[in-house]
């Protein structure tokens, strides 16, 4: 490590989501109500480029926070505005809220968007735009994806689809593209200016379906471009895809990743690029740990791949070991510092951590 | 009611804390700190507001300070002595003893450095000491016949209490500054489930999610560490008392697993007075502390040594801890000066700096000073700073309310802004009234006195005869007259009362005639009204 910071949260958290002004957000998913939503102003360690010392301030100030009744599974800013967006159980309908004025710290609930819900207990899987108005996209299976407007509560695009499989994420590609992940694997695309036309799988080479998944994309700073970034699919038996979107018959890369076995379960799979780094990305979600991979030396055959760096912190810390181990619940990288990364556990902890590349001088 | 007003005086910073309580008739004023920020008479509490209305000692019936850090109890001596009190000064045992020290130490910077003239002697100092009644944790101490008060373990420094003040059954808990968990050499805070009607709480660090105390201790040893590989010198300014030890005792740790040789020294002055006080106060300590100083004194190492002044010259590494804490005077400020020059060497200011001093300017990224005699001092060794400071972050407030189930919460030193959230997160979890004051403001707290009642035996004994025995978490409803007589209270049974005040019972019977149309004969009617009032 270059660096490492720890952090005990009062409830542990499975996101963690970025704001401007290098603000950070996290939220409590435990069942009962008095979840809270927390937007954390990182210890100026993290906000300049340049890693200082013995920092004066190696805290997190918690900016403003927000009472949720229900649990919080995903968690979107709404660019360009100052709401934001959660969604969890029990049912796919999301909450808007408003992150304070100058006046108070509090962040409140300002409105519902309902949706019409199955007999099933799914959340809706979130992503949000502000292109021609803040967007919020949303569904918890492919026949119930939809983009609806935040202030006016409008309904701009509803996707029209055979299937009803359920979705583990989805994601605007530009403003007219969407990228669906589904969690047994398919990844579709969607027009939104052809509403009519069908959201069908793209046809790719077949992977194990018994497994679940989940996607990554990669957001560069300028944005996302639909033809150069690749796609990476994680599976909960720890396998790793990558897809290049112009030409989804055949992978980019396959590979293997080194996981326990029998796995938790595909609940905390997390899978995410780089924004700083070229070629490298993140898993975690099976363990305590979070591997960094570079993906530049993968080919197409599975193999199994080593990892460049594995976070091991939330394995070891606590207070004192007593049952269960925790269970990376999720991970992101910083926007600017390459190597710096945030992970989250299930028993509370937040890390903040550098690495340092391991073919270097050490 | 509790009425509290937090001591105007200029602006709503942090910096200072001094509170003035009214419960019941009494007056008590809640330590009495001295803003470390200012240089001039801001830094006082502005009294004028009490004594436009009499004489301080007359108004109040006792002063109470929390713990030695100046923010808490600066101004005592100008309180006492230049504004005039003469009543009861309470505090606990090390405070007693170690702000004395810390009062002249200050006293000595801003007279004799920088030249004020408005501000208090050492003499000053010794006669405020004479005011001071020292107390034992859980003493309850009666200052009138109708005031006591009690002190609880704190944490956060050696000697800090969190008080309770009871006037009949009226009380409040000022918390001074805490902490929740337990560190090397003191251990966490502690109160009973003594249910207060108010808990007043320091909320400094509420907003913070401090990073874990083994990195940053990590990070301090690595610091030390490179700095004495590469072959330079650390120089640690510290006061003569409070993190010193707790670093002493980490770095004595890390030579013992690292093997490492270099040589680290302790202040001879510090060395004395340290040991002295912490031998003295040892319950104060943690746990730990206590049991390894029966083994071994924990403050005898055996990696660090005595230092003297001339070990500043030798060539190598070194890690010296000198006192005073702001390189203000002495010999922290001596040994800075011989090693500024090099880029190997490190000063690693382990707390607070005032302005004016050495410490603040190098902490504030000056690189040249201006020393005595016009001497430019160009400071090319590396300054880190390093805050070991415990208070309470939110999770600790919580606990602190959970341990001590107060009526009402009060909330000083945080932004009022800022706090709304903590404010709902406490009053959600704990259906309790949050209050956050600001400077100047008086807040009031209503509450629900209890009024004692003699309960004659027979009532009692009929009504705990009649269905279940009464529980603690569900009030039962009783029947009883309740009589007056002086000033005493008295419930008995109805029958009692009357003989007692020679009455006769009187029956009185309500009939009301209804009329009911019903085909059936007469005796059906009433014999259908009758079951159906039966059932």
């Amino acid at each position: 490590y270059r660096d490492l910071h720890t952090f005990e949260l009062q409830a542990p958290t499975r996101l963690i989501e970025w704001a401007c002004g290098n603000r950070v957000c996290v939220a409590g998913y435990g069942q009962s109500d008095g979840n809270e939503i927390l937007q954390l102003i990182p210890p100026p360690t993290l906000l300049t480029k340049e890693t200082q010392g013995l920092c004066p301030e190696r805290d997190f100030k918690v900016e403003c926070g927000g009472f949720s009744e229900r649990p919080v599974y995903s968690l979107k800013y709404v660019p360009d505005t100052s709401l934001l967006v959660t969604s969890g159980p029990p049912d796919s309908s999301l909450q808007v809220w408003q992150v304070s004025a100058e006046d108070s710290d509090v962040i409140k609930c300002v409105s519902t968007l309902a949706t019409e819900n199955g007999t099933e207990q799914s959340w809706a899987k979130i992503a949000t735009i502000s292109a021609r108005a803040p967007w919020v996209l949303h569904g918890s299976r492919l026949d119930r994806v939809q983009i609806t407007e935040v202030e006016s509560k409008k309904n701009v695009y509803t996707a029209t689809s055979r299937g009803s499989e359920e979705l583990s994420g989805l994601a605007f590609l530009d403003c007219n593209t969407l990228l669906l992940c589904c969690a047994k694997g398919q990844l579709c695309l969607a027009d939104i200016r052809q509403p009519q036309s069908l959201v069908e799988a793209m046809s790719m080479p077949s992977a194990p379906c018994s497994e679940q998944w989940c996607m990554g994309t990669r957001h560069g700073a300028q944005g996302l471009e639909l033809s150069s970034q690749p796609v990476a699919r994680l599976s909960s038996k720890g396998l790793l895809t990558l897809t290049d979107l112009r030409k989804t018959s055949e992978f980019l890369a396959l590979a293997k990743a080194r996981v326990p076995s029998p796995g938790s379960g595909a609940e905390f799979l997390c899978v995410s690029w780089a924004p700083a780094l070229e070629g490298y990305l993140a898993i975690s979600g099976f363990d305590g740990t979070v591997h960094v991979y570079d993906t530049q030396s993968w080919d197409s055959s599975g193999r199994e791949a080593e990892p460049v760096f594995v976070h091991k912190g939330h394995a070891f810390g606590g207070a004192g070991g007593s049952g269960d181990l925790p269970l990376v619940t999720v991970h992101t990288w910083h926007l600017q510092k390459p190597r710096t990364l945030l992970s989250a556990a299930s028993d509370g902890s937040l890390h903040v951590w550098d690495w340092v590349q391991p073919c270097g001088k050490c | 009611f509790p009425a509290v007003l937090l001591c105007p005086g200029a602006g709503q910073d942090v910096g200072r804390s001094c509170i003035l309580v009214s419960i019941a008739g009494k007056n008590v004023m809640l330590d009495c700190g001295m803003h470390m920020g200012y240089n001039d008479d801001r830094r006082f509490p502005d009294f004028s507001y009490i004594t436009q209305n009499g004489r301080l000692t007359d108004f109040l019936d006792c002063v109470i300070i929390s713990h030695f850090h100046l923010d808490h109890c600066g101004a005592l001596p100008y309180f006492s002595e230049m504004v005039g009190y003469d009543g009861p000064i309470y505090m606990t045992h090390p405070t007693k003893a170690i702000c004395p020290i810390l009062l002249e130490d200050y006293r000595k910077i801003t007279v004799d450095k920088k030249g004020e003239t408005n501000f208090f002697t050492s003499q000053m100092i010794k006669d405020c000491m004479k005011k001071v009644v020292a107390v034992h944790l859980h003493q309850t101490v009666q200052v009138d016949e109708e005031l006591e008060i009690k002190a609880y373990y704190a944490g956060h420094v050696l000697g800090a209490a969190m008080f309770q003040i009871k006037v009949g059954c009226e009380s409040v808990v000022y918390t001074g500054d805490y902490n929740m968990t337990p560190d090397r050499h003191l251990g966490a805070a502690w109160i009973d489930k003594c249910r207060p009607d108010l808990l007043i709480s320091e909320s400094t660090y509420a907003t913070t999610i401090r990073d874990s105390k083994r990195c940053r201790e990590r990070d301090f040893l690595k610091k030390v560490h490179e700095t004495v590989e590469r072959g330079g010198k650390v120089l640690i300014p510290v006061f003569a008392l409070g993190r010193a030890q707790e670093l002493c005792i980490l770095l004595e740790t890390f030579w013992e697993r690292m093997n490492l040789k270099a040589p680290i020294y302790f202040s001879t002055g510090l060395t004395e007075k340290a040991n002295h006080y912490y031998k003295l106060f040892i319950t104060w300590t943690n746990q730990k502390i206590r049991k390894t100083f029966v083994q071994r004194n924990m403050f005898e190492f055996k990696h660090i040594k005595a230092f003297d002044r001339a070990f500043a010259d030798n060539p190598g590494p070194m890690v010296v801890f000198a006192t005073p804490g702001m390189l203000h005077a002495g010999q922290s400020l001596q040994i800075f000066r011989k090693w500024a020059g090099n880029e190997k060497n490190m000063v690693i200011m382990p707390g607070y700096c005032v302005q004016g001093t050495v410490g603040h300017k190098i902490l504030s990224g000056q690189r040249k000073l201006e020393m005595e005699g016009r001497q430019i001092l160009e400071v090319k060794m590396q300054v880190e700073y390093m805050s070991f400071s415990a208070h309470a972050d939110a999770k600790g407030i919580m606990q602190l309310i959970r341990q001590a189930e107060p009526r009402n919460v009060l909330l000083v030193h945080g932004e009022a802004k800022k706090m709304e959230f903590l404010k709902q997160k406490i009053e959600q979890e704990f259906h309790v009234s949050c209050f956050m004051p600001a400077n100047g403001e008086t807040t009031t707290i209503l509450t629900n006195p209890c009024i004692p009642v003699d309960i004659s035996l027979g009532l009692l004994k009929r009504e705990t005869a009649i269905g279940p025995l009464p529980d603690a978490k569900k009030p039962k409803l009783m029947h009883g007259t309740l009589l007056m007589k002086d000033n005493s209270f008295r419930l008995v049974s109805p029958e009692q009362a009357l003989k007692e005040l020679g009455l006769a019972e009187h029956q009185l019977r309500f009939t009301c005639r209804v009329h009911i149309q019903d085909p059936r004969k007469e005796h059906e009617t009433v014999l259908r009204v009758y079951n159906h009032l039966k059932g």
